[in-house]
């Protein structure tokens, strides 16, 4: 068992790791594309670390992303705010569940995370935006499995 | 209880967002914190792609004869852009002498230019931004213009010591003044998100004379962006009933897919 303190430092590891993937260079296409890594991670560390403050570590992570990207700020943080409650409100489940249904839930999270950072931008900026991201959830839900695995490596 | 937890940094996300679209009150915290986050991260983010042009740059294949063609070719260049310098420095003359001839108050201003490598094309979803390699510690600010090697390609909005981030001129969030290289009709070109290479240019009246081909340049209306720079071709052209503008479509003439280096101009 891991002791009270490693799982925020596991969490500060792998938002700097999550953070860093998804400021790589890449093409705006694939970059549309590309999964909701800070997400998935902290959809790894919501479920396999009881921890307090979850609500407020997604806000502040969620910033860090806002500041990051150039995005507005808070935008980010809503919606990670919001897809970890909907995570945490089905971690029981999450948890028993087999790979094929926690991608499911990753799908539902990614998809509330897409909706929320669309809808403040829709409504902040119009309706005016690139029609690969809404594979988003698709890709995160697909690149579950290979981030669970790492993670549960890099954990132990 | 479950409800507080919850429910306070929702409120203070949405706060955020308020103020931070409304009033931009948060701008020097955002830019302290940018500092600090987004240098190490673009650091290591971008090693790969360092190490990348390196390796290439070792093993490039160039024999002595191709790099002697290649700089011919650079030293007659530099000749026939010196040649061209000759001609606008006397229209700078020309015109200064005008304007003491006149009386008038208004002078060109001199300007610097900055080289900078793109050192990544976007890190945000919703937006169209490009890094850059040159940051505050080369004299680089908030709201300088970027230009390629073909026309302008955007405006820098974020400046952390070693990088910059610029918000390009396809941004849908990003509004640059353009002029009808042809007649001089002027509008406000702004980017769409969902498409990569275009520019609708808004606020040009339905009457006026606007064709396919015709070239779009930036204009000084607002001193956001330098004037006479390029900016588009007219790639599509309509004209609604009950609609008193045209409805214009630019192709940007800076591609940028193909840009390697911007300069950057800032006023003396």
């Amino acid at each position: 068992m891991m002791t009270f303190q490693r799982p925020y430092l596991f969490l500060a590891k792998t938002t700097l790791f999550a953070l860093i993937i998804s400021s790589a260079p890449a093409s705006q296409t694939l970059l549309e594309v590309s999964p909701f890594w800070v997400l998935l991670f902290f959809i790894y560390w919501l479920i396999n670390f009881p921890a307090k403050g979850r609500f407020f570590l997604a806000l502040i992570l969620g910033v860090l992303i806002d500041i990051l990207h150039g995005d507005i700020l808070g935008q980010n943080a809503l919606a990670l705010i919001l897809s970890s409650a909907f995570i945490v409100n089905v971690k029981q489940s999450f948890y028993v569940s087999n790979l094929s249904t926690q991608q499911v839930y990753v799908f539902s999270a990614a998809s509330i995370y897409l909706s929320l950072i669309l809808l403040v931008h829709i409504l902040t900026q119009g309706f005016n935006f690139s029609y690969y991201l809404l594979f988003t959830p698709l890709t995160s839900a697909l690149f579950w499995p290979v981030i669970k695995l790492a993670l549960s490596k890099c954990r132990h | 209880m479950q409800f507080i937890k919850l429910f306070t940094p929702v409120f203070i996300a949405i706060f955020l967002i308020l103020s931070d679209y409304k009033y931009a009150a948060l701008d020097d915290i955002k830019q302290t914190i940018s500092t600090l986050i987004k240098t190490p991260i673009n650091f290591i983010a971008n090693q790969a792609s360092d190490l990348y042009q390196w390796i290439d740059q070792q093993g490039s294949d160039e024999t002595e004869d191709t790099l002697r063609k290649h700089n011919d070719h650079l030293t007659n260049q530099i000749i026939k852009l010196k040649t061209k310098l000759q001609a606008q420095e006397v229209l700078e003359l020309n015109n200064k002498k005008l304007a003491q001839l006149l009386d008038v108050s208004y002078t060109v201003k001199e300007k610097k230019f900055t080289l900078a490598r793109v050192s990544n094309i976007s890190q945000s979803r919703l937006k169209k931004q490009i890094t850059i390699n040159k940051g505050s510690n080369d004299g680089l600010k908030i709201g300088q213009v970027a230009l390629g090697t073909e026309g302008v390609a955007g405006q820098i909005t974020q400046v952390t010591p070693q990088h910059s981030t610029i918000l390009m001129i396809t941004d849908p969030t990003q509004y640059i003044p353009v002029q009808n290289k042809r007649n001089g009709i002027r509008g406000v070109g702004k980017g769409f998100s969902s498409n990569q290479e275009r520019l609708n240019v808004n606020f040009i009246e339905s009457h006026l004379d606007v064709a396919l081909g015709d070239v779009f340049l930036s204009s000084s209306v607002g001193s956001k962006f330098p004037s006479g720079h390029l900016v588009g071709r007219v790639s599509h052209v309509e004209k609604h009933i009950n609609d008193p503008f045209l409805h214009i479509q630019l192709t940007p003439i800076q591609s940028v897919s193909q840009l390697e280096f911007l300069l950057i101009v800032s006023e003396q």
